[in-house]
């Protein structure tokens, strides 16, 4: 599972042709809010042409267009492109109806984008569709159509919904982006965001996702931890024992092997510092 | 002798055609001093007079009007950029131009294979006994460094100087070796002297280069305590200065030294005790300026203590881990800092040869493309720098260690870093940016690239 999701543009070659050298987990190219009008079509030209001609080692997910005709092009213009999936903005009833049309696309891998206050009524039609694998929060319009500001407490509510929906219907959840250019306060956000359960969270510049990555990265401690109780369960072959006075059962040790997982993806990809 | 001005010390010198005469770049782009000797020489037509400079800056554009009416014949420097280079790259020299290392300068000082026949020096401030620093003053600019052995060998040497005092306590230039002191009014603009505070890349590619250099080093097993290092003054450099300190300070060790120009970011590192002394050639930035003056273990040192090949107590032969840059660097890791793709005379080595060959651990950090053009040629054309002595490069998509190096290729043979022959990685260039035309070299010659030891390494040429 990504630790990172990175925005770039679809309409700028230099974003393109970097785009697997920043660190994240994966890219996100954009071809809706970053794109101007006039350079849509450029966007989808460009993508289409670099991800046709160049091999990249990186997951690969599009956010289209919410609008349907724009969403028609976009979508005709990445087939057979060799992407892990779509980002769909402003998930909700409207944008659903587009879903029996996106089925026509392989992979049927679709993120839906959370960012309007009818996506919190209407989760289960978005977190059930065959093709939504995750669901990702976008504080930033969300909070726009409320009237507010984000901040930790605004997020709150949305973060916790999000959080469990994704749980609920076992899709990976993604948290909002930081829009700042505080270093110290994304790293905080991010650790924040990860101790409350999301798998990742998504970055609109590169420079944001190397912190984003250490934070969604357990501790030295959590991974010790980890090594013992999967070391204590393939010893005794035991679902259910108890180390340094916890009861260990399933759930702990399915997230230890989990957690040991990530470590091992990660490190053997050369991100971490050592 | 003691002088008000500098036409006056002209009128006591004896000034000959053909003369060698010295100068430092130790004021960067504020110096003050060397467009005002050069246009009071060329007023008196001297001709055909050897330019012994350290470095040439943008704005020492009176070297132009000497070129031009031929009151200077031949230059020798260690690094140079712009209007002038762009100007002999045109026009070319009546004689030659040489491209020395800031070890190889003062190396062929000391051998007498370069004459100086007065050397004027810019100081900061000098006292009654005409001992001067760059420590302090109104125009301070912390280390002398490049001047010191052209004061101790030139035949006359004139301090001029804008800070008269009574007393040095720790003078860089020893008086005994001055002739003569001019006192003026300004000797530079001190905001050409030095940046106020030079900053870390933002630049994500950059970033992406010095983690990379981060993980090299910490897995490279060459970070114990009594480590030294140098880097430089770049954006990239100074991110991997910054997560080198971080690493000492994680891991609790002491650094021995930190050698060559100085930034805030070392003198941080001296004031936290993660390293014990700074030798210092060149300071540049305030925060080092203000450090030489205050802190005795922030010492100025002299080019031939600092990179002198025939100096034995020469700092850099206990380099262990230098960090530099290149221009172009070629299959086998000969790297070119001197010239663009095009012959164009856009730096110089300072010390970039001299401490590659001296470290333990050369390594190179730059982004795989210069523009739209890759980095890795399959020759370069102007070696600055020998492959030989250059050991690992850095780049955002991939590490290539030399050859050569077969104790590094065996320890990282199991990393998860991406590293790669450097064939590798120029085909990953190529695969990007199609493979670049090759340039014919233009048929002037202009000069040479010499090395450390007074060996040409390269032809330069100019167009045409």
């Amino acid at each position: 599972m990504a630790r990172s999701f990175l925005f770039i543009p679809g309409n700028v070659p230099r974003m393109l042709q970097n785009m697997d050298v920043f660190e994240a987990d994966a890219v996100i190219i954009d071809f809706e809010d970053s794109v101007s009008a006039s350079e849509k079509e450029d966007a989808r030209l460009l993508t289409e042409r670099f991800l046709t001609f160049h091999e990249v080692s990186v997951d690969v997910y599009i956010r289209i267009n919410a609008d349907k005709a724009l969403m028609k092009a976009d979508l005709n213009a990445i087939d057979s492109l060799p992407i892990t999936g779509i980002v769909l903005p402003k998930a909700s009833p409207d944008t659903l109806n587009v879903f029996e049309y996106l089925n026509e696309y392989k992979p049927c891998h679709v993120i839906a984008l959370i960012e309007t206050p009818d996506a919190f009524f209407k989760f289960e039609e978005i977190a059930t569709h065959t093709c939504v694998k995750g669901l990702f929060l976008g504080g930033v319009d969300l909070m726009h159509a409320l009237g507010g500001t984000m901040s930790k407490e605004t997020l709150s509510y949305p973060r916790s919904h999000v959080l469990m929906a994704a749980r609920a219907h076992g899709l990976y959840a993604i948290d909002t982006p930081w829009t700042t250019s505080d270093d110290d306060a994304l790293a905080r956000d991010a650790a924040y965001a990860a101790s409350l359960g999301f798998d990742a969270k998504a970055a609109i510049h590169p420079n944001q996702v190397h912190p984003i990555n250490q934070a969604f990265m357990p501790s030295v401690k959590r991974i010790e931890e980890a090594k013992r109780i999967v070391a204590m369960h393939e010893k005794h072959g035991s679902m259910r024992f108890s180390l340094d006075g916890q009861m260990i059962d399933k759930p702990v040790i399915d997230h230890a092997k989990a957690l040991l997982e990530k470590v091992h993806t990660y490190q053997s990809g050369g991100e971490n510092d050592v | 002798m003691f002088e008000t001005s500098v036409e006056h010390a002209l009128d006591n010198l004896t000034l000959n055609d053909g003369m060698s005469v010295s100068f430092h770049h130790h004021l960067r782009n504020g110096d003050g001093i060397i467009n005002t000797v050069l246009e009071k020489l060329y007023a008196r037509n001297i001709q055909g007079m050897h330019l012994f400079i350290s470095a040439i800056f943008p704005s020492y554009t009176s070297i132009i009007d000497g070129i031009k009416n031929g009151h200077i014949h031949s230059i020798t420097t260690n690094y140079m950029n712009g209007p002038v280079a762009q100007y002999i790259y045109e026009h070319g020299l009546k004689g030659s131009l040489t491209m020395q290392t800031h070890g190889g300068r003062a190396r062929a000082i000391k051998e007498g294979e370069s004459l100086i026949d007065i050397a004027f020096v810019a100081a900061p401030t000098v006292d009654m006994a005409g001992n001067a620093s760059g420590a302090i003053g109104k125009s301070a600019c912390g280390s002398l460094g490049y001047v010191m052995e052209d004061v101790a060998h030139a035949k006359t040497v004139v301090c001029i100087t804008d800070t008269l005092v009574e007393t040095i306590d720790d003078p860089q230039i020893d008086g005994r070796d001055v002739d003569m002191v001019v006192h003026v009014d300004s000797i530079g603009d001190p905001r050409g002297i030095v940046s106020g505070t030079l900053s870390i890349t933002k630049d994500p590619i950059g970033l992406k280069i010095a983690r990379d250099a981060k993980r090299f080093l910490l897995q490279s097993g060459m970070i114990q305590d009594g480590v030294s290092f140098q880097s430089g003054a770049g954006g990239i450099s100074l991110a991997i200065t910054k997560e080198f300190v971080n690493i000492l300070n994680d891991k609790n060790l002491t650094a021995s030294f930190f050698t060559g120009g100085i930034t805030a970011y070392h003198v941080e590192a001296l004031e936290k005790g993660l390293v014990r002394d700074l030798y210092d050639v060149q300071c540049f930035d305030a925060a080092a300026i203000e450090s030489i003056g205050k802190n005795a273990h922030h010492r100025a040192i002299s080019a031939d203590m600092y990179a002198n090949p025939l100096n034995d107590a020469r700092h850099i032969k206990d380099l262990d881990i230098v960090i530099l840059g290149a221009a172009e660097i070629d299959c086998d890791f000969n790297v070119n800092v001197t010239t663009d793709m095009h012959h164009k005379i856009i730096g110089g080595s300072g010390g970039h040869s001299d401490t590659a060959e001296d470290s333990k651990l050369a390594i190179i950090v730059s982004p795989l493309f210069k523009g739209r053009m890759p980095l890795i040629k399959k020759k370069v054309t102007t070696i600055t720098t020998p492959g030989e002595h250059v050991d690992v490069l850095i780049t955002e998509r991939g590490i290539a260690i030399n050859p050569r190096r077969r104790d590094l290729i065996e320890r990282f043979k199991d990393s998860h870093l991406p590293v790669m022959s450097i064939e590798m990685l120029l085909e990953k260039a190529h695969d990007l940016s199609g493979e670049p035309r090759a340039i014919t070299p233009p048929e002037k010659t202009l000069g040479t690239v010499e090395s450390r030891h007074g060996k040409p390494l390269a032809t330069l040429f100019r167009k045409g």
